[in-house]
């Protein structure tokens, strides 16, 4: 086990390696002058002059990558172009903003997505089958900002029910666990959570057919016996992938949470980014790609682990 | 009779005037701004950012008189209590400093702190030089030459050439507090979190991008306007729709600029939506940099041609005037252009075609847009509506879209510039109260960026004559029929793709009280209170 | 998918019949018929809009903005520059199929290319492109394709080519694994040892057992690609105004949804009803041929 542990962490240190090298290159792929994606426009020659000393824009690519490195390594992002404030102390804040958010989808996406996959499964092949399974593929196949807006024109616009947009009253900043916040929570939590929904779904619904196709198992239904048994049976087998996607799913929300903060104007990363982009404000969107970055990759690490602990069997290659 | 008393009591008591003692709640603002405007004393995000974050918390030598809805905002003293021209040079102004106007720390403003403050802006070399505020004020002030605290509040300012304007240049110089800058280890960072002006708001803290808070400063020098508010929320909500949902919601009770779409809805609703004539223009500001096509004056007046201002009207709803010029309609330096804007779309293709321009060799350049911004009213469909008018003209237009923000900082950097990405145009709206910012910072020759926001680096000796002539001119009449003859060039050259004018619409909850709306960019919140 | 699943998908014999048999087992299944059958109407759409669209999509009235949908002359109603919807609708199918499909078809392309040199040749040039494509693998797509058209800047080739640059590691991972599983079975290893060209052996026997998985995840990929596409646009980062397209016309309408909640929530509809298609189709082509998931 430990020396599994030790050699996905080998592999995983070169692949964070490069994520950051990728994240690095963005500055440099952005059209025109690197200084000018990291400047405003009328920056005077002494600012000019500092962020070329601090970024080294003058030396080799690798120089001006290790620099870089280094200062990330310290937890310094760098400076916001459009607002002069450190891009990781912005970043914190929208973070936890995202993780509320995502970690919410992800629980919503993965009870209803283990739900209708395993009645599916259960069920393979009866009309219960054919309705999950239909729910799960409609969840993969919508586009979820498109339903964000149609949940906001149902339960804001017509029914008046939930608020459209924003983080409650007073912003994320003096946010509560009451009725008050929460109610801002629903709808881009939910509209968030189809994607894991569907995908949990066809995971679990593939799982449990296979596991009910055992002969063991087949034998035990064919007696009629047991179906608490059979059901631990199928649970335990189950389990660990269904929870390794679920984590999976959890990354990838917080790396595509774009769309849905933009809908929602949700204070998180993906509102960030959103901002970044249109501000042409390069250091800020360096800086949350990064980390988001980061993130996906030990979570990857984090599910790789604890699913071989579960089930010693797979080793996800 | 006893119906008009009523009414009139009813009126008084809804302005306000009979309830001066209660505690008078808090009132919640959504902005067009996506972030909070920088809070050091020299806003960014354009008017808006000056409205919320810079005349509220922070006063300048100069202000407008706000308490009027029925006509122009004209220039009162601020915290200069007065200001004189010396009469053999007209370059030297002597400004007397208010006395006893304590900042927000309890520290006195003195002619010293005046001079700090301008040293902040245009001295690269003082320790309190701030590049951000810098970006914002300098442009505004363009006249300043040098400067000196005479005694304790007497201030000495000597223009670089004689310049009737520069009071309306200062009334854009927020006056921040040295003492407070020194406390925080002399760091604008820190300054930031908790600032200090002079102002009638004092700011109690912010959220990045989310929201302020500001109380009021009761300590205020004019008595007359301290806030009757117990608290004022501004919230940056950039995009209409949920600018219209927080409002219907109740999570704002004011919002700036509704989307027109939403208006029906909202009055509906019972939202005051409020609506008065402001100095504004909505244009695409031409480049006459190299290579432009809008360098021939045909094809400029083939797009004033094409633009269908009345579809457009539609388009918002009937909140706008349609522009007859740069300025708007019966405005006193209108003059009589001869060029009129209308929608001639023969006339438009003749031009093009006369310009070179058909089939062989069409026409298409690129302008810069904003989705959103103080003053941009509903920037995306209506360029879009416009992209649309040029295209029956023959005339293909990319946009390059931008965030508000950006957008200024690329106006500032000018045509030539690599931000502006090889744009030809830019969409911006104007702030166009006097012959200053009406008319010279957009096309006088030494303004040409960076020195100015000549953003098009027009040149023109003919224009910059005029512009002299504005300045040497400290007879209010006589200047004022040079500002006709400029506007008329303005016109009859093209010099602008000029489209319409705001109408400064904002909507209220039933619940705001005492609110009046000045013909004016800036507004002022103390007179408002909130019924429970 | 596990090393089990690519060794039976590999060991399926794959004879003359095989493909018939397929197309056999894929036209007795009605679900993945229909989706075709609406996939292919989509393309007819977009080819022949000009003589399909009732009207200009360029061209709009103010006076007939924001109309709802069942107004005489504009069935599906107008925009907010009073531009015909259903002529919108369609014409949008040309370029949100274009940037839906195009990067996918690319990324088959290159992504196999790279897989199977990978997984053929092994070794150092195994692990030297793998380990690259591992590092784009990393990111959560949406992020990768947001970072890059982000930085690059809007437009439709940028969006394009982000979205390629998406799509081209997975493909690569699963053409390398199954490669490096077909490589070791006992006939291709045959045929190596009898001294074949390394060129005939990827052509007859790779190619011919490692195409089938990958066509059939790629074609997986394509409603992921149609909704990324479109949500490139949504954000601004796409297609420009005031081209018609599924995703761009989803946020210009936006605004609208206070006065006409159901025409703006058209656009959304067509993204979905395409993308549902493609992976419904996908799946009846995965059971056709028998691999699993």
């Amino acid at each position: 086990m430990l020396t599994y542990v030790a050699k996905r962490l080998l592999h995983t240190l070169p692949v964070a390696f490069g994520v950051s090298i990728v994240c690095f290159m963005l500055v440099h792929i952005a059209p025109g002058d690197p200084l000018t994606s990291v400047l405003p426009p009328d920056a005077s020659a002494q600012l000019q002059a500092e962020m070329r000393k601090i970024y080294g824009f003058d030396r080799p690519l690798p120089v001006q990558y290790g620099l870089w490195l280094l200062k990330t390594l310290q937890g310094d992002l760098g400076v916001s172009i459009a607002t002069g404030r450190p891009v990781a102390s912005e970043l914190w804040r929208a973070l936890g903003n995202t993780l509320m958010l995502a970690v919410l989808a992800t629980v919503i996406g993965f009870v209803l997505g283990c739900l209708f996959g395993f009645v599916a499964g259960y069920f393979r092949g009866s009309w219960l089958d054919r309705l999950a399974s239909f729910v799960s593929i409609i969840g993969v196949s919508v586009p979820h900002y498109w339903l964000g807006m149609v949940l906001v024109i149902i339960f804001s616009v017509q029914l008046n029910w939930l608020p459209a947009t924003g983080a409650g009253p007073g912003g994320s900043a003096d946010w509560a666990w009451d009725w008050v916040h929460v109610r801002h929570l629903i709808l881009p939590a939910v509209t968030m959570s189809v994607i894991p929904m569907g995908i949990v779904a066809r995971t679990v619904r593939a799982l449990v057919a296979d596991i009910l196709s055992q002969e063991f198992i087949v034998g035990q239904r064919a007696k009629g016996l047991l179906d608490a048994g059979v059901f631990r049976h199928v649970v335990k087998n189950a389990a660990p992938t269904a929870l390794a996607v679920m984590g999976l799913q959890l990354g990838y929300l917080l790396g595509g949470s774009i769309l849905i903060e933009t809908v929602f104007s949700w204070p998180g990363t993906g509102f960030l980014l959103g901002q970044a982009i249109f501000q042409r404000d390069l250091p800020l969107l360096q800086g949350t790609i990064l980390v988001l970055a980061m993130f996906f990759v030990g979570l990857n690490l984090i599910v790789d682990v604890v699913q071989t602990m579960l089930d010693p069997r797979v080793q996800r290659s | 009779m006893r119906i008009i008393n009523l009414g009139a009591v009813a009126l008084l008591a809804s302005l306000g005037f009979c309830q001066p003692s209660l505690a008078q709640g808090v009132l919640r603002i959504g902005m067009t701004a996506s972030d909070i405007p920088l809070t050091t004393g020299q806003p960014d995000q354009g008017g808006e950012g000056q409205r919320f974050m810079g005349l509220t918390v922070y006063d300048a030598l100069v202000h407008w008189d706000l308490t009027r809805a029925d006509r122009p905002s004209t220039l009162i003293p601020g915290l200069a209590a007065s200001w004189t021209v010396d009469a053999n040079d007209k370059t030297k102004w002597t400004f007397k400093i208010r006395d006893g106007v304590k900042f927000h720390d309890g520290s006195v403003l003195t002619a010293e702190a005046v001079v700090w403050n301008l040293d902040k802006l245009l001295k690269t070399d003082a320790p309190q030089f701030d590049q951000r505020q810098a970006s914002q004020g300098r442009s505004r002030i363009p006249a300043v030459g040098s400067y000196r605290a005479v005694d304790a509040l007497t201030l000495e300012i000597v223009t670089r050439a004689p310049d009737a304007t520069l009071p309306y240049q200062l009334a854009w110089i927020g006056i921040s507090s040295p003492a407070q800058w020194e406390k925080l280890g002399r760091n604008w960072q820190e300054f930031a979190k908790t600032p200090s002006g002079t102002g009638p708001w004092k700011l109690t803290g912010f959220t990045p991008r989310e929201r302020a808070e500001l109380v009021p400063n009761k300590d205020y020098w004019d008595t007359t306007r301290i806030p009757r508010l117990d608290r004022m929320v501004l919230i940056p909500l950039p995009e209409p729709n949920a600018r219209v949902a927080a409002l219907r919601s109740g999570q704002v009770d004011w919002i700036e600029a509704p989307a027109p779409d939403a208006v029906p809805s909202l009055k509906g609703a019972g939202i005051q939506v409020i609506t008065n004539a402001y100095p504004h223009n909505w244009t695409w500001h031409l480049s006459s940099a190299e290579g432009s096509p809008w360098n021939d004056v045909r094809v400029r007046k083939a797009a004033n041609l094409a633009i269908d201002r009345e579809g457009l009207k539609e388009l918002l709803g009937g909140l706008m005037i349609p522009a007859e010029g740069f300025m708007p309609p019966g405005h006193q330096w209108f003059g009589k252009p001869s060029f009129k804007l209308k929608r001639d779309l023969a006339e438009a293709r003749k031009l093009l075609a006369e310009a070179g321009y058909g089939p062989a060799k069409p026409f298409q350049t690129k302008i810069l847009i904003s989705p959103s911004g103080s003053g941009q009213m509903q920037p995306l469909p209506m360029n879009e509506y416009i992209q649309q008018n040029l295209a029956e003209a023959g005339m293909k237009i990319d946009f390059e879209v931008v965030e508000w923000n950006t957008l200024i900082n690329i106006w500032r950097a000018g045509a030539r510039h690599e931000s502006s990405r090889g744009a030809t145009g830019m969409n911006y709206s104007y702030f166009i109260q006097d012959p200053f910012t009406g008319f010279m910072r957009h096309l006088q020759c030494n303004l040409q960026p960076p020195a100015g926001t000549n953003w098009g680096h027009y040149c023109n000796a003919d224009m910059d004559k005029l512009f002299n002539e504005v300045r040497n001119t400290f007879d209010a009449a006589a200047q004022s029929k040079v500002l006709e003859r400029i506007h008329e060039k303005y016109v009859d050259d093209a010099l602008f793709l000029m489209v319409t004018h705001d109408v400064n619409a904002r909507a209220l909850s039933p619940k705001v009280r005492g609110f009046v709306q000045a013909q004016n960019w800036f507004q002022d919140f103390g007179t408002i209170t909130m019924s429970p | 998918m596990t090393a089990a699943t690519l060794e039976a998908i590999a060991k399926v014999e794959k004879s003359p019949g095989y493909w018939s048999g397929v197309l056999r087992r894929i036209a007795r299944d009605p679900v993945a018929m229909f989706a075709l059958c609406v996939i292919v109407a989509m393309i007819l759409m977009a080819i022949f809009a000009p003589w399909i669209a009732p009207a200009d999509p360029y061209r709009g009235q103010m006076l007939r903005r924001l109309r709802p949908i069942g107004t005489a002359g504009f069935p599906l109603g107008t925009d907010e520059l009073g531009r015909d919807m259903l002529t919108r609708l369609i014409y949008g199918a040309r370029l949100s199929l274009t940037m839906g499909v195009t990067p996918v078809i690319i990324a088959f392309f290159i992504g196999s290319a790279i897989g199977i040199t990978a997984g053929y040749v092994g070794g150092k040039l195994n692990s030297a492109l793998m380990r690259t494509i591992d590092v784009f693998f990393a990111f959560p797509s949406v992020l990768l394709a947001i970072a890059l058209s982000g930085a690059l800047g809007a437009g439709i080739f940028n969006g394009l080519l982000s979205l390629t640059i998406v799509f081209i590691p997975p493909i690569a991972r699963i053409a390398e694994s199954v490669t490096t599983a077909v490589r070791k079975i006992e006939y291709v290893e045959a045929a190596r040892a009898s001294g074949a060209s390394g060129f005939t052996i990827v052509r007859v026997h790779v190619l011919g057992n490692v195409i089938g998985p990958i066509f059939v995840y790629a074609t997986g990929l394509i409603s992921v690609s149609l909704i990324l596409a479109s949500g490139l646009s949504f954000l601004g980062l796409g297609v420009k105004p005031p081209e018609p397209e599924w995703g761009l016309m989803l946020n210009t309408l936006r605004n609208a949804i206070y006065v006409q909640p159901w025409v703006a929530a058209l656009p959304g509809l067509m993204i979905f009803i395409t993308s549902i298609s493609f992976n419904l189709l996908s799946d009846g082509l995965r059971s056709a041929m028998d691999i699993k998931a």
